[in-house]
């Protein structure tokens, strides 16, 4: 592992527009993070906290719509050095009134043809995505094996079939898909959703890309198969020095194969840092939200010494009407007198407080 | 000693799969037994946890046992009472006593009603009683799975996963349910909220003296809330005993796998190197079923290093539930 990013997201913030709530939702409000080449990124978070909208953004798959992105996200791989939000504010007006946002008026035409242009050059090429329902997300009028080699002879400078079909077949080999030569003529409803799962990572990696995306490569399977995926994404990450972004909202698949992990709430990064801090179960200096979200895995651990799980009471931030203080405060237990004026009334930011373990509350600041 | 209330004597439900639409009388239909022979029993304030992979038929056992789906053959007995073959109208009287907590939270609740009246209709449909009386126990309701009563005049689509959840469940109780079938009631939820429900699902247990059939492929969960785990494979039950044995002393070569196939997070100074290390010789996942004798022979690794013995594919020695001892038994020619 290095220490020369291949990915820099800084302040990244992609926001909705709700025509009928008159506001805006703010999926993803400020987030900086770095992958380095060769590491994995583990993204943990529930549902709504704002991970697949950033892989997404990274994609530029939010152009379309009435999403708004602003921040920087630099792409530092050996072919493209670039911010690739580049001049994309330009194509967006918010009208306000009274502090609230009226209207989102977007240029859609101009920033599509502009982003286009940028992610054209990135997408599948320099970073590829596997997305999260294996089964939807491949075509299925088209043989398996004829989509990878597709995005082989798209996106590699193999650009005859034969040539792009014996690279197929052996990526496909690569992930263990038994009898390839057979498999590549099957069409995704006769798979399985973990060969699906094999068949999209398959078609990701074949483009040799500098970054893979992997959002939620497990969910949806039965434990079995999801434990051999997990292997598999192992085994690739040592033999061929993959750089993944792994996003899941299962702790124990990230914990398993990420190098760095960042724990996000509501749209924003709560806490960052090195697996080995964040995930282990030393009484570390650790964020109150990972602290609780570890407690209530149900691990054999937590089964057989407390017998019950120790629930997060409250509900998941609702991202329209973010508070103004900490936005985990109304469900945190571990507010003190010392900090809970500040807890209300200031958001803290995500500060180091270790080497490369950065924390966002105030129980570790000052 | 707690009473039975649930006894399921070898029951089975074949689906007919009809090719075409003339095919009843080419006899061109083709039988799926998705569950072929299932027996246990279920005690009051007791919790029976079902496992398996998907398609295993866990979901149509749920459904068979409160009588959703008629059983093909084998006797399903409710509290000393044999409904296997009970008219409608006197089953109408029982299901106020059995429920089920169904998978999908968005089709289970109107989306055209209010909290309120989704819980008021089904109070009212078994108790006649009138509005006062109703408002007092949906109240009532509401306390016991601690919901807030801001929400009851909310639409369902305005509420999260876990509170839509808390009404299914409220709804469930508010005909005075003894029995409770939970099919999945964690599987779309995250983690923290899942743990809430969990909890929930417990507490009410204790405190109102119920009994789930708990179904789930999310074997953790199922080893915390279940006194008893069954695990099916292809439509039977392969191992059944107590939680903690099962999780940690599985006889059946599935079961160990299953357990032992979950991705446990781990210490990562020493990660613990692939717990699967047969994971290669597992090959494909597929439900094509073998024709004759154990329905797992070909998935299974003690039948391969056993140099695959004659028993195992005999469809005269389809291997049964045997006791072992200690309230475990196990559906194996060569338990582990």
């Amino acid at each position: 592992m290095t220490t020369v990013p291949i990915l820099k997201i800084e302040d990244l913030r992609t926001y909705f527009y709700s025509r009928s709530k008159q506001a805006l939702i703010r999926s993803v409000d400020g987030v900086s993070l770095e992958i380095m080449k060769g590491e994995t990124l583990g993204v943990v978070g529930e549902s709504g906290s704002g991970k697949s909208i950033t892989a997404l953004s990274v994609l530029g798959l939010i152009g379309a719509g009435p999403g708004v992105i602003s921040g920087k996200i630099e792409l530092k791989s050996n072919r493209i050095q670039k911010n690739l939000l580049e001049d994309l504010e330009d194509f967006v007006k918010l009208t306000t009134r009274d502090g609230k946002i009226m209207e989102v008026s977007k240029d859609v035409v101009g920033w599509e043809r502009k982003a286009e242009r940028v992610m054209d050059k990135v997408r599948g090429k320099e970073i590829a995505m596997t997305f999260q329902n294996p089964g939807s997300s491949l075509n299925p009028f088209m043989p398996v094996g004829k989509q990878i080699t597709e995005a082989i002879r798209l996106h590699t400078s193999m650009k005859t079939e034969p040539e792009a079909k014996e690279r197929a077949l052996t990526w496909l080999d690569r992930v263990k898909i038994d009898s390839p030569r057979l498999r590549f003529d099957h069409y995704p409803y006769g798979l399985s959703g973990g060969m699906c799962q094999r068949i999209m990572i398959a078609m990701a990696l074949a483009s040799e890309p500098s970054l893979l995306i992997a959002d939620e490569p497990t969910t949806g399977l039965d434990a079995t198969i999801q434990s051999k995926i997990v292997d598999l994404l192992g085994e690739l990450k040592s033999e061929l020095g993959i750089t993944t972004m792994l996003i899941s909202h299962d702790i124990s698949i990230i914990s398993r194969l990420s190098d760095s992990v960042a724990v996000m709430y509501g749209g924003t990064v709560f806490e960052y840092g090195p697996a080995r801090h964040l995930l282990s179960e030393g009484e570390e200096a650790k964020h109150p939200y990972t602290s609780a979200l570890l407690a209530s895995i149900p691990s054999a651990q937590n089964i057989r010494e407390k017998g019950y799980l120790q629930a997060i009471e409250g509900d998941v931030l609702d991202t329209i009407n973010i508070p103004e203080g900490c936005r985990f405060y109304s469900r945190c237990s571990r507010v003190t007198e010392r900090i809970r004026e500040k807890c209300i009334h200031h958001e803290p930011d995500l500060r180091e407080i270790g080497s490369g373990h950065k924390v966002r509350c105030w129980l570790y600041f000052d | 000693m707690p009473k039975t209330i649930l006894e399921v004597i070898n029951l089975k439900k074949h689906f007919t799969h009809r090719k075409g639409l003339f095919s009843s009388f080419r006899e061109n239909q083709q039988s799926i037994p998705a569950v072929d022979g299932v027996s246990f029993y279920l005690k009051e304030n007791e919790t029976v946890g079902l496992v398996g992979e998907s398609g295993c038929g866990k979901t149509t056992v749920g459904r068979t046992v409160l009588r959703l789906e008629k059983p093909t053959s084998g006797k399903v007995i409710f509290d000393g009472k044999d409904i296997t073959s009970l008219p409608a109208d006197e089953l109408t009287l029982l299901r106020g006593q059995m429920q089920m907590i169904f998978q999908n939270l968005d089709a289970a609740l109107n989306p055209k009603m209010r909290i309120r009246n989704i819980l008021s209709e089904a109070i009212t449909v078994h108790h006649k009683i009138g509005g006062a009386e109703v408002d007092r126990r949906i109240s009532d309701l509401l306390e016991q799975v601690s919901l807030k009563k801001s929400k009851l005049s909310n639409f369902p689509h305005e509420l999260s996963g876990g509170e839509k959840r808390r009404v299914g469940l409220a709804r469930v109780l508010s005909v005075g349910a003894k029995f409770i079938v939970a099919d999945e009631p964690t599987s779309a939820l995250d983690v923290s909220i899942q743990a809430q429900v969990v909890n929930l699902l417990q507490d009410l247990q204790k405190r109102l003296g119920l009994s789930y059939l708990f179904i789930s492929h999310d074997l953790r969960v199922v080893e915390l809330i279940s006194h008893k785990v069954a695990v099916m494979y292809l439509g039977k039950i392969v191992e059944i005993g107590l939680s903690g044995r099962i999780a940690n002393k599985a006889m059946h070569p599935y079961t160990h796998i299953l357990w032992s196939s979950l991705v446990e997070k781990q210490n990562i100074e020493t990660p613990q190197k692939a717990k699967s290390v047969q994971a290669g010789r597992w090959g494909v996942f597929d439900f094509e079923r073998p024709t004759s004798g154990c329905r797992f022979a070909p998935r299974c690794p003690v039948y391969e290093s056993k140099g695959k013995p004659a028993p195992c594919t005999d469809p005269a020695t389809e291997p049964q539930l045997k006791d072992i001892g200690g309230a475990h038994q196990v559906a194996c020619h060569f338990p582990l």
